[in-house]
Protein backbone atom coordinates (compact mmCIF):
# COMPACT_ATOMS: atom_id res chain seq x y z
CA UNK A 1 0.00 0.00 0.00
CA UNK A 2 3.20 2.23 0.77
CA UNK A 3 3.81 1.74 -3.00
CA UNK A 4 0.57 3.11 -3.52
CA UNK A 5 1.28 6.04 -1.93
CA UNK A 6 4.66 6.79 -3.64
CA UNK A 7 3.54 6.31 -7.01
CA UNK A 8 0.12 8.77 -6.80
CA UNK A 9 2.71 11.13 -5.45
CA UNK A 10 5.05 10.96 -8.06
CA UNK A 11 2.60 10.68 -10.90
CA UNK A 12 1.08 14.02 -9.21
CA UNK A 13 4.35 15.70 -9.31
CA UNK A 14 5.36 14.32 -12.96
CA UNK A 15 1.51 15.74 -14.00
CA UNK A 16 1.94 19.18 -12.23
CA UNK A 17 5.65 19.63 -13.77
CA UNK A 18 4.52 19.07 -17.48
CA UNK A 19 1.42 20.50 -17.51
CA UNK A 20 0.75 23.16 -14.93
CA UNK A 21 4.03 24.88 -14.13
CA UNK A 22 5.01 25.32 -17.83
CA UNK A 23 2.02 27.57 -17.86
CA UNK A 24 2.91 29.97 -14.97
CA UNK A 25 6.22 32.52 -15.99
CA UNK A 26 7.15 32.47 -12.21
CA UNK A 27 7.39 28.86 -12.42
CA UNK A 28 9.48 28.89 -15.77
CA UNK A 29 12.52 27.50 -13.97
CA UNK A 30 11.38 25.91 -11.25
CA UNK A 31 13.88 22.93 -10.36
CA UNK A 32 12.91 18.99 -10.88
CA UNK A 33 9.62 18.10 -7.97
CA UNK A 34 10.70 14.69 -7.75
CA UNK A 35 14.34 15.65 -6.38
CA UNK A 36 12.94 16.55 -3.11
CA UNK A 37 11.01 13.33 -3.32
CA UNK A 38 14.05 11.58 -3.87
CA UNK A 39 15.89 12.79 -0.56
CA UNK A 40 13.08 12.38 1.15
CA UNK A 41 13.07 8.77 0.45
CA UNK A 42 16.26 8.69 1.05
CA UNK A 43 16.55 10.49 4.50
CA UNK A 44 13.12 8.67 5.57
CA UNK A 45 12.71 5.55 4.40
CA UNK A 46 13.99 2.70 3.99
CA UNK A 47 16.51 2.07 1.00
CA UNK A 48 14.42 -1.55 -0.05
CA UNK A 49 11.16 0.21 -0.39
CA UNK A 50 12.48 3.66 -1.79
CA UNK A 51 14.92 2.09 -4.45
CA UNK A 52 11.73 0.25 -6.99
CA UNK A 53 10.75 3.68 -6.72
CA UNK A 54 13.62 5.58 -7.86
CA UNK A 55 14.22 3.13 -10.53
CA UNK A 56 10.44 3.00 -12.01
CA UNK A 57 10.16 7.05 -11.91
CA UNK A 58 13.71 7.73 -12.96
CA UNK A 59 12.83 5.29 -15.46
CA UNK A 60 9.47 6.95 -16.69
CA UNK A 61 11.07 10.90 -16.46
CA UNK A 62 13.49 9.57 -18.94
CA UNK A 63 10.75 8.20 -21.12
CA UNK A 64 9.29 11.87 -21.37
CA UNK A 65 12.21 13.92 -21.51
CA UNK A 66 13.89 15.01 -24.60
CA UNK A 67 17.30 14.19 -22.65
CA UNK A 68 19.76 11.35 -23.05
CA UNK A 69 18.02 7.92 -22.07
CA UNK A 70 18.97 7.23 -18.74
CA UNK A 71 20.17 10.71 -17.62
CA UNK A 72 17.12 11.20 -15.02
CA UNK A 73 17.84 7.50 -13.65
CA UNK A 74 21.50 8.15 -13.33
CA UNK A 75 20.30 10.97 -11.82
CA UNK A 76 17.75 9.84 -9.43
CA UNK A 77 20.25 6.93 -8.44
CA UNK A 78 23.08 9.19 -7.28
CA UNK A 79 20.92 11.68 -5.09
CA UNK A 80 19.67 8.81 -3.78
CA UNK A 81 23.06 6.75 -2.94
CA UNK A 82 24.17 10.19 -2.07
CA UNK A 83 21.78 11.28 0.19
CA UNK A 84 21.87 8.06 1.84
CA UNK A 85 25.66 8.37 2.73
CA UNK A 86 25.18 11.87 3.89
CA UNK A 87 22.93 10.70 6.48
CA UNK A 88 25.52 8.25 7.91
CA UNK A 89 27.41 11.16 9.82
CA UNK A 90 24.87 14.62 8.94
CA UNK A 91 21.72 14.37 10.81
CA UNK A 92 19.96 15.94 8.11
CA UNK A 93 16.41 14.85 9.34
CA UNK A 94 16.77 18.12 11.71
CA UNK A 95 14.55 21.04 9.83
CA UNK A 96 17.53 23.58 10.16
CA UNK A 97 19.63 21.62 7.36
CA UNK A 98 16.93 20.49 5.07
CA UNK A 99 16.61 23.83 2.99
CA UNK A 100 20.40 22.83 2.23
CA UNK A 101 19.90 19.01 1.71
CA UNK A 102 17.02 19.97 -0.94
CA UNK A 103 19.76 22.39 -2.43
CA UNK A 104 22.61 20.44 -2.50
CA UNK A 105 20.34 17.52 -4.09
CA UNK A 106 19.08 19.96 -6.92
CA UNK A 107 22.62 21.33 -7.70
CA UNK A 108 23.81 17.84 -7.66
CA UNK A 109 21.17 17.09 -10.14
CA UNK A 110 22.15 19.86 -12.30
CA UNK A 111 26.10 19.27 -12.56
CA UNK A 112 25.02 15.79 -13.27
CA UNK A 113 22.58 16.63 -16.57
CA UNK A 114 25.15 19.48 -17.24
CA UNK A 115 27.94 16.66 -17.53
CA UNK A 116 26.12 13.47 -19.07
CA UNK A 117 24.55 15.92 -21.42
CA UNK A 118 27.98 16.67 -22.37
CA UNK A 119 29.60 13.69 -22.65
CA UNK A 120 26.69 12.75 -25.46
CA UNK A 121 25.72 16.52 -26.98
CA UNK A 122 28.36 17.88 -29.88
CA UNK A 123 28.14 21.26 -29.72
CA UNK A 124 28.56 23.27 -26.17
CA UNK A 125 25.52 25.21 -24.46
CA UNK A 126 26.36 28.65 -23.30
CA UNK A 127 27.74 28.94 -20.15
CA UNK A 128 25.99 32.02 -18.53
CA UNK A 129 22.68 30.57 -19.06
CA UNK A 130 23.58 27.30 -17.36
CA UNK A 131 24.62 29.26 -14.10
CA UNK A 132 21.60 31.52 -14.45
CA UNK A 133 19.32 28.48 -14.33
CA UNK A 134 21.13 26.65 -11.81
CA UNK A 135 21.15 29.71 -9.65
CA UNK A 136 17.52 30.13 -9.53
CA UNK A 137 16.76 26.48 -8.96
CA UNK A 138 19.42 26.59 -6.04
CA UNK A 139 17.08 29.68 -4.64
CA UNK A 140 14.10 27.66 -5.38
CA UNK A 141 15.08 25.01 -3.58
CA UNK A 142 16.30 26.57 -0.39
CA UNK A 143 13.15 28.20 0.45
CA UNK A 144 10.43 26.16 -0.67
CA UNK A 145 12.45 22.47 -0.86
CA UNK A 146 11.58 21.81 3.08
CA UNK A 147 7.80 22.41 2.60
CA UNK A 148 8.11 20.12 0.46
CA UNK A 149 10.00 17.62 2.66
CA UNK A 150 7.64 18.00 5.43
CA UNK A 151 4.38 17.69 3.09
CA UNK A 152 5.82 14.14 1.96
CA UNK A 153 6.50 13.18 5.99
CA UNK A 154 2.87 14.47 6.97
CA UNK A 155 1.21 12.93 4.27
CA UNK A 156 2.74 9.92 4.72
CA UNK A 157 2.26 9.52 8.41
CA UNK A 158 -1.65 10.18 7.89
CA UNK A 159 -1.27 7.22 5.30
CA UNK A 160 0.10 5.34 7.62
CA UNK A 161 -2.47 5.87 10.53
CA UNK A 162 -5.63 5.82 7.93
CA UNK A 163 -4.05 2.11 6.85
CA UNK A 164 -3.46 1.21 10.46
CA UNK A 165 -7.09 2.27 11.22
CA UNK A 166 -8.58 0.35 8.25
CA UNK A 167 -6.49 -2.94 9.20
CA UNK A 168 -7.52 -2.74 12.66
CA UNK A 169 -11.31 -2.27 12.29
CA UNK A 170 -11.23 -5.55 9.50
CA UNK A 171 -9.54 -7.73 12.22
CA UNK B 1 42.94 -8.08 2.31
CA UNK B 2 41.37 -4.81 1.36
CA UNK B 3 39.64 -2.66 4.10
CA UNK B 4 36.45 -1.73 4.24
CA UNK B 5 37.10 2.02 3.03
CA UNK B 6 39.07 0.41 0.38
CA UNK B 7 36.14 -2.16 -0.98
CA UNK B 8 33.70 1.25 -0.90
CA UNK B 9 35.72 3.10 -2.74
CA UNK B 10 36.29 -0.22 -5.68
CA UNK B 11 32.71 0.27 -5.25
CA UNK B 12 31.61 3.24 -6.04
CA UNK B 13 34.30 3.33 -9.17
CA UNK B 14 32.76 0.84 -10.31
CA UNK B 15 29.56 1.63 -10.15
CA UNK B 16 30.63 4.77 -12.24
CA UNK B 17 31.99 2.86 -14.49
CA UNK B 18 28.80 0.86 -15.07
CA UNK B 19 27.07 3.64 -15.41
CA UNK B 20 28.76 5.64 -18.02
CA UNK B 21 29.19 2.35 -19.87
CA UNK B 22 25.39 1.88 -20.05
CA UNK B 23 24.46 5.40 -20.83
CA UNK B 24 26.19 4.91 -23.93
CA UNK B 25 24.72 1.79 -24.96
CA UNK B 26 21.42 3.51 -23.66
CA UNK B 27 21.48 6.92 -25.26
CA UNK B 28 19.57 6.12 -28.56
CA UNK B 29 16.55 7.82 -28.40
CA UNK B 30 14.70 4.45 -30.66
CA UNK B 31 15.24 2.66 -27.40
CA UNK B 32 13.32 4.78 -25.15
CA UNK B 33 9.91 3.84 -27.17
CA UNK B 34 10.15 -0.07 -26.56
CA UNK B 35 7.56 -1.80 -24.70
CA UNK B 36 8.42 -0.51 -21.24
CA UNK B 37 8.96 2.96 -22.77
CA UNK B 38 5.15 2.64 -24.33
CA UNK B 39 3.49 1.71 -21.64
CA UNK B 40 5.41 4.40 -19.35
CA UNK B 41 3.56 6.95 -21.83
CA UNK B 42 0.60 5.35 -22.25
CA UNK B 43 0.37 5.43 -17.93
CA UNK B 44 1.48 9.51 -17.24
CA UNK B 45 -0.22 10.73 -20.65
CA UNK B 46 -3.47 9.76 -19.63
CA UNK B 47 -2.74 12.02 -16.82
CA UNK B 48 -1.34 14.85 -18.30
CA UNK B 49 -4.00 15.03 -21.05
CA UNK B 50 -6.46 15.55 -18.16
CA UNK B 51 -4.61 17.78 -16.41
CA UNK B 52 -4.35 19.74 -19.65
CA UNK B 53 -8.03 19.76 -20.73
CA UNK B 54 -8.76 20.99 -17.25
CA UNK B 55 -6.33 23.73 -16.96
CA UNK B 56 -7.49 25.20 -20.38
CA UNK B 57 -11.31 24.19 -19.46
CA UNK B 58 -10.92 26.70 -16.83
CA UNK B 59 -8.87 29.22 -18.41
CA UNK B 60 -11.21 29.22 -21.28
CA UNK B 61 -14.52 30.02 -19.10
CA UNK B 62 -12.18 32.32 -17.29
CA UNK B 63 -11.17 34.08 -21.16
CA UNK B 64 -14.66 33.65 -22.60
CA UNK B 65 -17.44 33.78 -20.34
CA UNK B 66 -16.48 36.03 -17.31
CA UNK B 67 -13.45 38.41 -18.64
CA UNK B 68 -14.76 40.56 -21.78
CA UNK B 69 -16.68 38.10 -23.19
CA UNK B 70 -17.01 39.23 -26.94
CA UNK B 71 -13.81 41.23 -26.89
CA UNK B 72 -12.06 38.14 -26.38
CA UNK B 73 -13.59 36.47 -29.08
CA UNK B 74 -13.37 39.16 -31.44
CA UNK B 75 -9.51 38.71 -30.49
CA UNK B 76 -9.08 35.59 -31.27
CA UNK B 77 -10.57 36.11 -34.70
CA UNK B 78 -8.35 38.55 -35.15
CA UNK B 79 -5.48 36.59 -33.90
CA UNK B 80 -6.17 34.05 -36.23
CA UNK B 81 -6.97 35.68 -39.08
CA UNK B 82 -3.38 37.63 -38.20
CA UNK B 83 -1.74 34.74 -38.36
CA UNK B 84 -3.24 33.26 -41.70
CA UNK B 85 -2.15 36.57 -43.41
CA UNK B 86 1.18 36.27 -41.62
CA UNK B 87 1.62 33.10 -43.35
CA UNK B 88 -0.36 34.01 -46.40
CA UNK B 89 2.69 36.75 -46.56
CA UNK B 90 5.51 34.54 -46.07
CA UNK B 91 4.50 32.33 -48.58
CA UNK B 92 3.63 34.88 -51.26
CA UNK B 93 6.98 36.36 -51.01
CA UNK B 94 8.48 33.61 -51.20
CA UNK B 95 6.85 32.69 -54.09
CA UNK B 96 7.24 35.78 -55.71
CA UNK B 97 11.17 35.46 -54.99
CA UNK B 98 11.19 31.77 -56.43
CA UNK B 99 9.09 32.75 -59.36
CA UNK B 100 11.39 35.28 -60.71
CA UNK B 101 14.71 33.22 -60.08
CA UNK B 102 13.22 29.95 -62.25
CA UNK B 103 10.60 31.08 -63.55
CA UNK B 104 11.46 29.71 -67.20
CA UNK B 105 13.78 26.48 -65.56
CA UNK B 106 11.08 24.91 -63.17
CA UNK B 107 7.80 25.11 -62.30
CA UNK B 108 6.95 25.93 -59.08
CA UNK B 109 5.38 23.33 -56.73
CA UNK B 110 3.24 23.63 -53.83
CA UNK B 111 5.92 23.42 -50.79
CA UNK B 112 3.44 22.04 -48.33
CA UNK B 113 1.12 19.33 -48.91
CA UNK B 114 -2.25 19.65 -47.55
CA UNK B 115 -2.12 16.33 -45.83
CA UNK B 116 -1.57 17.60 -42.16
CA UNK B 117 -2.70 16.19 -38.95
CA UNK B 118 -3.85 18.54 -35.79
CA UNK B 119 -2.41 17.79 -32.45
CA UNK B 120 -2.88 19.05 -29.09
CA UNK B 121 0.09 19.72 -26.82
CA UNK B 122 -0.77 17.45 -23.70
CA UNK B 123 2.71 18.02 -21.53
CA UNK B 124 6.15 19.88 -21.58
CA UNK B 125 9.58 18.34 -21.01
CA UNK B 126 10.21 18.41 -17.08
CA UNK B 127 13.59 19.87 -17.31
CA UNK B 128 15.17 23.15 -18.43
CA UNK B 129 17.86 21.48 -19.91
CA UNK B 130 15.79 20.23 -23.04
CA UNK B 131 12.82 21.59 -25.55
CA UNK B 132 10.73 18.33 -26.20
CA UNK B 133 6.56 18.24 -25.87
CA UNK B 134 3.92 15.22 -25.76
CA UNK B 135 1.42 15.74 -28.28
CA UNK B 136 -1.96 13.46 -27.95
CA UNK B 137 -1.70 11.89 -31.60
CA UNK B 138 0.36 8.77 -32.26
CA UNK B 139 0.96 5.63 -34.73
CA UNK B 140 -2.67 4.98 -34.45
CA UNK B 141 -3.52 8.04 -35.93
CA UNK B 142 -0.56 7.52 -38.94
CA UNK B 143 2.08 9.98 -36.70
CA UNK B 144 5.96 8.63 -37.73
CA UNK B 145 9.67 8.90 -35.97
CA UNK B 146 10.93 12.14 -38.39
CA UNK B 147 7.61 13.40 -39.53
CA UNK B 148 7.65 17.82 -39.54
CA UNK B 149 5.55 19.62 -37.07
CA UNK B 150 4.41 22.79 -37.97
CA UNK B 151 1.74 26.14 -36.67
CA UNK B 152 0.62 28.98 -38.85
CA UNK B 153 3.88 30.90 -37.56
CA UNK B 154 6.31 28.82 -38.53
CA UNK B 155 8.34 25.28 -37.92
CA UNK B 156 7.65 24.02 -34.86
CA UNK B 157 9.97 20.30 -34.30
CA UNK B 158 10.25 17.43 -35.43
CA UNK B 159 8.63 13.96 -34.11
CA UNK B 160 11.03 11.80 -32.23
CA UNK B 161 9.49 8.90 -30.59
CA UNK B 162 5.92 7.37 -31.72
CA UNK B 163 4.27 5.43 -29.28
CA UNK B 164 0.36 3.67 -30.15
CA UNK B 165 -1.92 7.28 -28.61
CA UNK B 166 0.65 10.12 -28.22
CA UNK B 167 4.53 11.23 -29.65
CA UNK B 168 7.19 13.31 -28.68
CA UNK B 169 7.97 16.24 -30.35
CA UNK B 170 11.62 17.80 -30.44
CA UNK B 171 11.52 21.52 -30.76
CA UNK B 172 13.79 23.83 -33.19
CA UNK B 173 14.99 25.36 -30.04
CA UNK B 174 16.14 21.86 -28.61
CA UNK B 175 19.83 21.93 -28.56
CA UNK B 176 19.93 18.77 -29.89
CA UNK B 177 17.36 20.08 -33.20
CA UNK B 178 18.89 20.62 -36.46
CA UNK B 179 17.22 21.92 -39.40
CA UNK B 180 18.43 23.12 -43.02
CA UNK B 181 17.35 26.35 -43.64
CA UNK B 182 17.75 30.00 -46.10
CA UNK B 183 17.61 33.29 -45.48
CA UNK B 184 14.98 34.56 -47.91
CA UNK B 185 17.03 37.59 -49.05
CA UNK B 186 20.06 36.61 -49.53
CA UNK B 187 20.27 33.12 -49.84
CA UNK B 188 22.64 32.20 -47.92
CA UNK B 189 22.38 28.26 -46.59
CA UNK B 190 22.78 27.26 -42.91
CA UNK B 191 21.71 25.11 -40.05
CA UNK B 192 19.21 26.33 -37.52
CA UNK B 193 20.01 24.91 -33.83
CA UNK B 194 18.41 25.32 -30.51
CA UNK B 195 19.81 27.89 -28.41
CA UNK B 196 19.32 29.25 -25.27
CA UNK B 197 16.86 31.29 -23.81
CA UNK B 198 14.24 30.26 -27.07
CA UNK B 199 15.93 31.73 -29.27
CA UNK B 200 17.95 29.82 -32.24
CA UNK B 201 21.45 30.03 -33.88
CA UNK B 202 21.82 29.89 -37.46
CA UNK B 203 24.96 28.29 -38.00
CA UNK B 204 27.75 27.12 -40.83
CA UNK B 205 26.92 30.73 -42.44
CA UNK B 206 29.55 31.87 -44.71
CA UNK B 207 30.88 35.00 -44.32
CA UNK B 208 30.41 36.62 -47.75
CA UNK B 209 26.86 36.51 -47.41
CA UNK B 210 24.97 39.78 -46.14
CA UNK B 211 22.79 38.99 -43.72
CA UNK B 212 20.86 41.49 -41.64
CA UNK B 213 18.87 41.75 -39.00
CA UNK B 214 15.45 41.42 -39.56
CA UNK B 215 16.32 39.34 -42.26
CA UNK B 216 13.23 35.87 -42.61
CA UNK B 217 14.73 32.91 -42.38
CA UNK B 218 13.11 29.66 -43.70
CA UNK B 219 13.05 26.12 -44.28
CA UNK B 220 15.31 25.10 -47.32
CA UNK B 221 13.96 21.58 -48.21
CA UNK B 222 16.94 20.10 -48.21
CA UNK B 223 17.02 18.43 -45.34
CA UNK B 224 14.34 16.02 -46.36
CA UNK B 225 11.50 16.49 -43.44
CA UNK B 226 10.42 19.93 -43.23
CA UNK B 227 8.69 21.03 -46.76
CA UNK B 228 10.51 24.31 -48.33
CA UNK B 229 9.83 27.66 -47.83
CA UNK B 230 8.23 27.68 -44.04
CA UNK B 231 9.29 30.50 -41.71
CA UNK B 232 11.79 29.34 -39.11
CA UNK B 233 12.44 32.90 -37.60
CA UNK B 234 13.83 36.19 -38.21
CA UNK B 235 17.39 36.84 -37.71
CA UNK B 236 17.82 39.23 -34.08
CA UNK B 237 21.49 39.43 -34.13
CA UNK B 238 24.65 38.87 -36.43
CA UNK B 239 28.03 38.80 -35.88
CA UNK B 240 31.30 38.62 -38.21
CA UNK B 241 34.38 37.37 -36.36
CA UNK B 242 37.45 38.79 -37.54
CA UNK B 243 38.69 35.27 -38.42
CA UNK B 244 37.16 32.18 -39.68
CA UNK B 245 34.45 31.34 -42.46
CA UNK B 246 31.22 31.51 -40.53
CA UNK B 247 29.56 33.97 -39.53
CA UNK B 248 27.85 33.91 -35.82
CA UNK B 249 23.72 34.55 -36.95
CA UNK B 250 20.94 34.35 -34.17
CA UNK B 251 17.59 33.82 -35.11
CA UNK B 252 14.26 34.49 -33.18
CA UNK B 253 11.58 31.81 -33.83
CA UNK B 254 7.95 32.89 -35.14
CA UNK B 255 6.74 30.30 -32.98
CA UNK B 256 6.24 30.81 -29.38
CA UNK B 257 6.85 28.13 -27.65
CA UNK B 258 5.57 29.23 -24.27
CA UNK B 259 2.78 28.89 -25.36
CA UNK B 260 2.46 26.35 -27.77
CA UNK B 261 -0.87 24.84 -27.56
CA UNK B 262 -1.86 22.94 -31.17
CA UNK B 263 -0.14 21.97 -33.83
CA UNK B 264 0.05 20.56 -37.43
CA UNK B 265 2.09 17.10 -38.53
CA UNK B 266 2.85 17.41 -42.42
CA UNK B 267 1.97 13.46 -43.05
CA UNK B 268 3.20 13.05 -46.17
CA UNK B 269 5.86 15.41 -47.47
CA UNK B 270 5.99 15.47 -51.12
CA UNK B 271 8.86 13.60 -52.30
CA UNK B 272 10.43 14.72 -55.81
CA UNK B 273 10.47 11.82 -58.23
CA UNK B 274 13.55 11.62 -60.73
CA UNK B 275 12.27 10.19 -63.77
CA UNK B 276 15.03 7.29 -64.86
CA UNK B 277 17.43 8.74 -67.85
CA UNK B 278 15.87 6.78 -70.62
Amino acid sequence: MTYCLHIFICLCLIVIQTTVMPYIPLFERFYDLLTPFIIYLSIFRSARESMVIVFIFGFFMDIISGGPFGLYLTAYVWLFISARWAITFLHVGDSLLLPFVVAAGVLMENFLFIGISAMFEQSPRVFEAMVSTIFVQVLWALFTGPFFLMFFNYSHRRWDQWFMKIFVKKN
Amino acid sequence: MFSKKMVMIIGVIVLIAVNIILLSVFNRRYISYYRPGRIATSLIAPFQKASTSSIRFVRDIWRHYFFLVNAAKENDNYQKALNKAFENNIQLKELRLSNSRLRDLLNFEKTITDRVLSAEVIGKDPSPWFKTVLIDKGKNDGIETGMAVVVPKGIAGQVTDVSANYSKVLLIIDHNSAVDALAQNDRARGIIKGGMAGQCLFKYVLRKHDIEIGDIVISSGLDGVFPKGLAVGYVSAVFKPKSGIFQEVTVTPYVDFEKLEEVLIVLNPKKKQFEPEQ
